[in-house]
């Protein structure tokens, strides 16, 4: 992984998807998210399917940038974890090492305080597996299956674009 | 920061519009949803004033199809023009994995349009980005009125390093699909180059 890109390989998101599972199941969640800083989803696990999750994940990663912005306004260094209280259902979101977060639809009847101490522990096991896939990555600079793909392909795809 | 996800096996990239207030960034993503058919798009997230004018972005992401079995998806982000919402250019710039720069023609707002590039150039180099080479395109929009200037005269001024221009009406949908193009292809180029 390099500063300006990540990828994920099938040995870390399945580290990811097992702990993002367990949170499911502990909450009862409907859906749990880990997604970048800029705003896409990296591991969705849920059983929502009526949820559009890219955006909930561009809302959610705009939603802890502004609040950063808050906080350095009233010079606070970071808000790091923000709670949403709905009528039925509430989201839980918080920053991971600067360029992830994790993301919580919860049921609005659930006790705050359980949502905030197993979302705090799953952080940081979340945090273990992403240190572990960036050290990684910055070993391995190069990925074999890279989609090494020629003029003639990337024309064709560009052709999609429109009606 | 472009996201390869090699399990679902998906490329995503972000590209963000960028220029002075009521430039057509909106309208270049509102063209652009319209035209693109219901199974390649989500959904056009504005998140405006009452009066429309953008408070912090449209996002509209669309899916391109495969290459090499990897599925293509560009996320596409406006940012909002007016100067005093800089904060909220920062930080949609975050990640981004290329710029379109879109010009009104109109002489009275040539202005607002050196402004903006000088802001675009000055908030990418905080991010960590280099104006000079991430993947970059120009569009003169608004060709279509009285007083548009000459597109060479605009160049002029606004061309930063010969990258690609077009001429644009984006409320016709001229030129829109042409820079939305050449946009992503200097980014998968890029992406291709990284490897």
């Amino acid at each position: 992984m390099s500063l300006n890109n990540f990828n994920l390989q099938e040995r870390e998101s399945r580290r990811i998807k097992a702990i993002l599972a367990r949170l499911h199941k502990e909450l009862r969640a409907e859906l749990v998210l880990l997604i970048s800083r800029n705003g896409q989803p990296v591991v969705i696990t849920g059983t929502d399917k009526n949820t559009d999750c890219t955006a909930l994940a561009s809302l959610a990663a705009a939603n802890l940038a502004a609040t950063d912005g808050l906080a350095n306004v009233v010079g606070e260094k970071e808000f790091s974890v923000l709670v949403h209280q709905g009528r039925r259902h509430s989201l839980f979101i918080s920053d991971l090492l600067k360029r992830f977060s994790l993301v919580v639809v919860f049921d609005a009847t659930a006790s705050l305080g359980l949502v905030r101490y197993r979302c705090k522990r799953t952080g940081f096991l979340l945090e273990d597996v992403i240190r572990s896939f960036q050290q990684g990555a910055e070993k391995a600079k190069a990925v074999p299956d890279y989609p090494d793909f020629s003029d003639e392909e990337l024309e064709e795809l560009l052709g999609n674009i429109g009606p | 920061m472009t996201f390869i996800n090699y399990v679902a096996r998906e490329i995503n990239c972000k590209i963000v519009y960028y220029g002075p207030g009521l430039g057509g960034k909106t309208t270049n993503l509102q063209y652009v949803y319209r035209i693109t058919s219901p199974e390649n798009k989500g959904k056009l997230i504005s998140l405006a004033t009452e009066t429309e004018r953008t408070l912090f972005f449209d996002f509209l992401p669309i899916d391109l199809g495969q290459i090499r079995g990897f599925r293509t998806r560009f996320h596409l982000y406006t940012v909002p023009g007016q100067v005093f919402y800089d904060s909220s250019r920062k930080l949609i710039l975050k990640g981004v994995d290329g710029v379109v720069f879109v010009a009104d023609s109109q002489e009275e707002r040539m202005d607002a349009n050196l402004e903006s590039l000088s802001n675009l150039a000055q908030n990418l180099k905080e991010q960590g980005f280099d104006l000079g080479s991430i993947p970059y395109v120009l569009q003169l929009n608004k060709r279509d009125l009285p007083s548009a200037m000459p597109a060479k005269e605009l160049q002029q001024q606004l061309l930063v390093r010969g990258e690609p221009v077009f001429e644009a009406i984006a409320t016709q949908g001229v030129g829109v699909l042409d820079t939305l193009k050449a946009v992503a292809r200097q980014v998968l180029v890029e992406l291709r180059k990284s490897a």
